[in-house]
C-alpha cells in the first residue's frame, strides 16, 4: 500500500496539475482488495485546487493518512476524470473559488452525476461562505489552512453517505435492487466492481438491518456488479429514462410514483425516484437561476421569445439565430418547451419546424420530430451527460451549455407521437445546426434511414453562432466531422461546442485533431448511424432554424471527426474566425463539452457531449482521440487514449468538426 | 532535522571543507543554533505560525525536501498574484474589486497553507479594505502585503541556506556516512 502510494506520489508532480490517471487507476483496482483491511486508508480521494501550493500540501498530507491521492488543479480536467473513471474515487476535496469553474458547479454536477461526497475548502472561512457551502450540498467545508487532523477524518464522510444509501434502499426490494443495480452498472464500467470494493470495506461499518440485502448480494456472488450496493447509482441511461420520464409527465406534475411506472425500470424504488427528483429539481432551478441571470428571460416563456431560449442555447446564438430571423419562434418555443420540459403537448405545436437530425427510430425511445428528427435513446444518455457537463467555463459558453442542460430532459421524452417534433435536445441539436449550414435538408419526415438523413444535416451557423454568421462561415475548425459508426469513423466525432459557443462567433467545434476538412458524406454516415438513429443530436440542435423546414437534420450526413485533442483542449486552431474558434473552445469545450460531445453509439446521435465515461459509442477506435488532450496544455495528465470503442462506455468527447467549406456537401447526397 | 546529531568530534578524516575536523561539530552546531534562532525569530513575530511546523512534519524519506519545495512553489505563485493585484490595482480603469477577490483569497490560501500568518493576517485587512470599495486602503494594505512577503521570502531563504550548510557540514564531517 505504501508502495503504492509512493507510486502515485512521484506520478503526481507537483508543478503542473497532473492528474494522476494512471496511478489513480491501478489503484482502484489494486486497493480493492485491501480496502477492506486497513480501512480507511486506500480511500480514493481526488483533490481539485488551483493553488499549487495547497495541492501539494494536500497531496502529501492525504499520503501519510494513507490514503490514495490524485490531484487536478482544473476543475473542468477533474470532472472529465470524475466521468471517466466512474467509481474510482470515495471522496472529493474541492476549492471553492477556482478560475474555470466554480466549486459550487463542480459539486452540483458531482452530485447529480456521480452521488459522490464533496469536502469543499476555502481560504474564506466567513460564515456566510460556509453556509453557502453547506447549502449547495457540500459534506464538508474545511478552512485553510488544511491540518493533518481534519483529513484525517474525510473517511466519515464517505461512510456516511453510504449508510444513507443503504438505509434507502433498504426499503426497496432487495432482489430488485440487485437486478436494478445491474442494470446501472452495465454503463459504469468502474462503479461496480469499485462500489464493491468499497461496500466491502464498509460492510463492517454498516448496520446493515436489512439482512435480506446482504443475502441478495451475496447470493449474485458470480456477477460483482450485481451485489448489492447500497444506492442506486443513476447511470446516463437511467437518468435519460428518469427525465424522459419527467418530461412526459411535466416537470411540475412529475410525481415519484408515476415516473417510477413510466420509466419502468425493475429494481427502481419509488424512494431512489423521489431523491433523485429532488436533486433533478434542484439542478433546475440553479440553472434557471443562471440563465436569468444573464438577462435571459424566463427560458419558460412562451413561444416567439427567441430569447428564451438563450439558456439552452447560449445567448448568442439565440439571439443570433433570432436576429437572422432564421429560427422560428415556434422553434425556439419549442425548444424552451422541451428543455424545460413542457408537456409535450406543446411542443407539438411548437415544433414543426426545426430541421432535426433524423434518425432512424429504432430505439424505442426515439423520438421522432416532425421532421424525422429521431431522439435516440442513447441520445438521452448523452444528453444527460450533456446536461451535467454545461459548467461553463467560458461565458458564451455557459448559456449554451446550460441550455443543454436542460434539453436532455425534455428531448427524451418525446417518445410519445412519432412527430411530434422532439427535439433531441442534445446537444446535438445545436450541432446539428451547426452542420446544417445550409440547412435545410427539407426532408420532412424522414424517418428514415440514415442514409436519408444525411443531406439533412445542415450546420447552419447562422444558427447557432454569432448573428453575423452568415451560413456559409459555419466552419468548424478544420476536420470534418466523419460520423462513421464502428468502425468507420474516419475521425473521431468530435462535437466541438465551441460552436455552440459563441466564443468567436463560431468558435469552432474543432477539437479534433483532425484537421481535414472533408467531410465525409455518406458513407460515413451510413456507418455511423447506428441502429439508434444518430443524428437526433445533431438535429436536436433547436436551432436549426433553417432546418426547421427540412428538418431531417441528418444526422448521418454529419460527419464528425472526433479530434483527439478533446476536451476542450482543443487545440484548435484558430480562433478568430473560425466560426469555431479553437482556442477559446479550448475553454469552453473544456466543460464536459467533450463529454458529450460525442456520443457516437449505437443508437445516440452524435450527441454533442457526453460525458467521458458515458459515451458508449460504436465509434470506432479511430478514436475519438484523447479526451484531454495535452495540446491544448491543460495540465493533466490523460490517459492517452480515451477512444471510442465500439463498446467503449468511454465517454469521449465528440467533437464535430466542420468543415469550413461547404457542409453542404456534407449533406449532399 | 537529522544531521548532525553527534556532537563529538569524529576520528574521520579530514572534512573537505578543510577544516579541521573538530571545528565541524563546532559548524555544525552553530549552524543548527542559528536555524534554531531564526525560526524562533519568526514565531516570535507572528510572522509564521504552527501550520509551518505541520509542512516540516510532512517531510519524509520520499520527500526530504518538502518544505523548501512547496515554499518555492508558493513563492513563485505569490509573485504572480501580487503582480497582479498591483497591476488590477493600478489599472487606470478600475474594474473593481472582484477580480481582486478572486486573485486575494488564493493568495490567502497559499500563505496560510504555508504558515505564513503575518501575511494572511494583512490579507485580511486588504479584504476588508476592499469591502469597504477604499482604493486607497488597497494601495496601503498591498504595500504592507509585499513587504511582508519580501521579508518573509527573505528569512526564510536565510533558513534554507542554513539547512543546506548543515547538510553539507554533515556530510563533510561524516563523510562515510550518509
Amino acid at each position: 500500500m505504501i508502495a503504492m502510494q509512493r507510486v502515485m506520489q512521484s506520478n503526481v508532480s507537483a508543478s503542473a496539475a497532473t492528474t494522476n490517471c494512471y496511478g489513480g487507476l491501478s489503484s482502484c483496482k489494486g486497493e480493492e482488495v485491501m480496502i477492506s483491511d486497513q480501512f480507511p486508508a486506500g480511500l480514493r480521494v481526488l483533490v481539485v485546487d488551483d493553488d499549487i501550493t495547497c495541492l501539494r500540501i494536500l497531496e502529501q498530507m492525504l499520503c501519510r493518512c494513507l490514503y490514495i491521492v490524485t490531484t487536478c488543479s482544473q476543475a473542468k480536467v477533474a470532472l472529465g476524470l470524475l466521468r471517466e473513471r466512474k467509481g474510482c474515487f470515495d471522496v472529493i476535496l474541492s476549492d471553492v473559488y477556482m478560475p474555470d469553474m466554480d466549486g459550487y458547479k463542480l459539486l452540483e454536477h458531482v452530485g447529480l452525476e456521480m452521488d459522490l461526497p464533496v469536502i469543499m475548502m476555502s481560504a474564506d472561512g466567513r460564515t456566510s461562505a460556509v453556509m453557502k457551502g453547506i447549502r449547495h450540498g457540500a459534506c464538508d467545508y474545511l478552512i485553510k489552512p488544511v491540518r493533518e487532523e481534519e483529513l484525517k477524518n474525510i473517511w466519515q464522510h464517505v461512510v456516511r453517505k453510504k449508510f444513507n444509501g443503504n438505509k434507502e434502499l433498504e426499503h426497496s426490494g432487495s432482489l430488485d435492487d440487485a437486478d436494478m443495480h445491474k442494470q446501472g452498472n452495465d454503463d459504469a464500467e468502474y462503479a461496480s466492481s469499485v462500489n464493491d470494493a468499497t461496500n466491502a470495506s464498509l460492510k463492517p461499518l454498516k448496520k446493515r438491518s436489512n439482512t435480506k440485502e446482504d443475502d441478495d448480494g451475496e447470493i449474485d456472488n458470480d456477477d460483482p456488479s450485481t451485489s448489492k450496493k447500497p444506492r442506486v447509482v443513476w447511470s446516463v441511461e437511467l437518468h435519460q429514462q428518469f427525465v424522459s420520464a419527467v418530461n412526459l409527465l411535466g416537470i411540475d406534475k412529475a410525481v415519484p410514483k408515476r415516473i417510477l411506472e413510466l420509466m419502468n425500470v425493475p429494481g427502481l424504488t419509488r424512494e431512489n425516484v423521489a431523491s433523485h427528483l429532488q436533486k433533478f429539481r434542484l439542478y433546475l432551478k440553479r440553472i434557471s437561476g443562471v440563465t436569468q441571470q444573464g438577462g435571459i428571460s424566463n427560458p419558460l416563456c412562451g413561444p416567439g421569445e427567441s430569447n428564451v431560449k438563450i439558456g439552452l442555447l447560449g445567448r448568442f446564438n439565440i439571439q443570433a439565430l433570432a436576429a437572422s430571423g432564421q429560427i422560428p419562434p415556434q422553434s425556439l418555443a419549442a425548444l424552451h418547451a422541451e428543455l424545460l420540459g413542457q408537456p409535450t403537448g406543446n411542443l407539438a405545436t411548437a415544433m414543426d419546424q426545426p430541421a432535426l437530425l433524423q434518425a432512424s427510430l429504432q430505439e424505442p425511445k426515439c423520438i421522432q420530430l416532425d421532421h424525422g428528427v429521431t431522439f435516440v435513446q442513447p441520445l438521452v444518455k448523452c444528453e444527460y451527460s450533456s446536461f451535467k457537463h454545461f459548467p461553463q467555463s467560458c461565458a458564451p459558453v455557459e448559456d449554451v451549455t446550460s441550455g443543454f442542460r436542460a434539453w436532455p430532459f425534455n428531448n427524451i421524452c418525446r417518445a410519445g407521437p412519432g412527430n411530434n417534433g422532439g427535439l433531441s435536445s442534445q446537444n446535438g441539436n445545436i450541432l446539428i445546426d451547426l452542420l446544417q449550414q445550409n440547412q435545410q435538408l427539407q426532408k420532412p419526415q424522414q424517418q428514415s434511414t440514415v442514409p436519408d438523413l444525411r443531406p439533412s444535416i445542415n450546420v447552419q451557423p447562422s444558427c447557432h453562432v454569432a448573428p453575423s454568421q452568415s451560413s456559409a462561415s459555419f466552419q468548424v475548425g478544420n476536420s470534418p466531422v466523419s460520423v462513421t459508426q464502428n468502425g468507420s469513423f474516419s475521425r473521431t466525432s468530435v462535437i466541438d461546442y465551441s460552436l455552440l459557443s459563441s466564443q468567436s462567433n463560431c468558435s469552432s467545434l474543432s477539437i479534433g485533431q483532425d484537421s481535414d476538412a472533408n467531410l465525409q458524406t455518406t458513407g460515413d454516415l451510413s456507418g455511423y448511424i447506428p441502429p439508434a438513429s444518430v443524428s437526433p443530436y445533431v438535429s436536436s440542435c433547436p436551432v436549426n432554424v433553417e432546418n426547421c423546414a427540412s428538418q431531417q437534420v441528418q444526422a448521418s450526413s454529419m460527419t464528425f471527426k472526433t479530434s483527439r485533442n478533446l476536451p476542450g483542449f482543443v487545440h484548435s486552431t484558430s480562433n478568430n474566425q473560425d466560426p469555431y474558434g479553437s482556442t477559446k473552445t479550448g475553454d469552453l469545450l473544456d466543460q464536459a463539452p467533450f463529454n458529450n460531445l460525442g456520443y457516437i453509439n449505437k443508437g445516440t446521435c452524435l450527441p454533442a457531449r457526453f460525458p467521458v465515461g458515458e459515451f458508449q459509442s460504436p465509434l470506432s477506435s479511430s478514436s475519438l482521440g484523447k479526451v484531454f488532450s495535452e495540446n491544448i496544455g491543460t495540465r493533466m495528465k490523460q490517459e492517452p487514449n480515451m477512444e471510442f470503442g465500439d463498446s467503449a462506455k468511454v465517454g469521449i468527447p465528440m467533437l464535430l468538426q466542420f468543415p469550413q467549406n461547404d457542409l453542404t456537401t456534407v449533406f449532399t447526397e | 532535522m537529522n544531521f548532525a546529531k553527534n556532537r563529538t568530534v569524529s576520528t574521520v578524516p579530514a572534512a573537505k571543507t578543510g577544516l579541521p575536523v573538530w571545528m565541524m561539530g563546532l559548524v555544525a552546531d552553530r549552524l543548527r543554533a542559528d536555524a534554531n534562532r531564526l525560526l524562533a525569530f519568526l514565531f516570535n513575530q507572528g510572522i509564521l505560525d504552527e501550520q509551518f511546523l505541520q509542512l516540516q512534519q510532512l517531510r519524509d524519506e520520499s520527500s526530504p525536501n518538502f518544505v523548501s519545495e512547496v515554499v518555492n512553489i508558493h513563492f513563485h505563485e505569490s509573485e504572480k498574484l501580487l503582480r497582479n493585484l498591483r497591476s488590477l490595482l493600478m489599472d487606470r480603469e478600475f474594474s473593481g474589486y472582484n477580480k481582486m477577490g478572486i486573485h486575494l483569497n488564493q493568495f490567502m490560501g497559499s500563505s496560510s497553507s504555508i504558515g505564513a500568518k503575518r501575511i494572511r493576517n494583512a490579507c485580511f485587512a486588504f479584504r476588508a479594505a476592499s469591502e469597504q470599495n477604499s482604493r486607497a486602503g488597497c494601495l496601503r494594505a498591498l504595500e504592507l502585503l509585499e513587504h511582508d512577503y519580501c521579508f518573509l521570502k527573505n528569512k526564510l531563504h536565510e533558513l534554507f541556506q542554513i539547512q543546506q550548510q548543515r547538510v553539507l557540514a554533515a556530510g563533510a564531517r561524516y563523510p562515510m556516512q550518509n
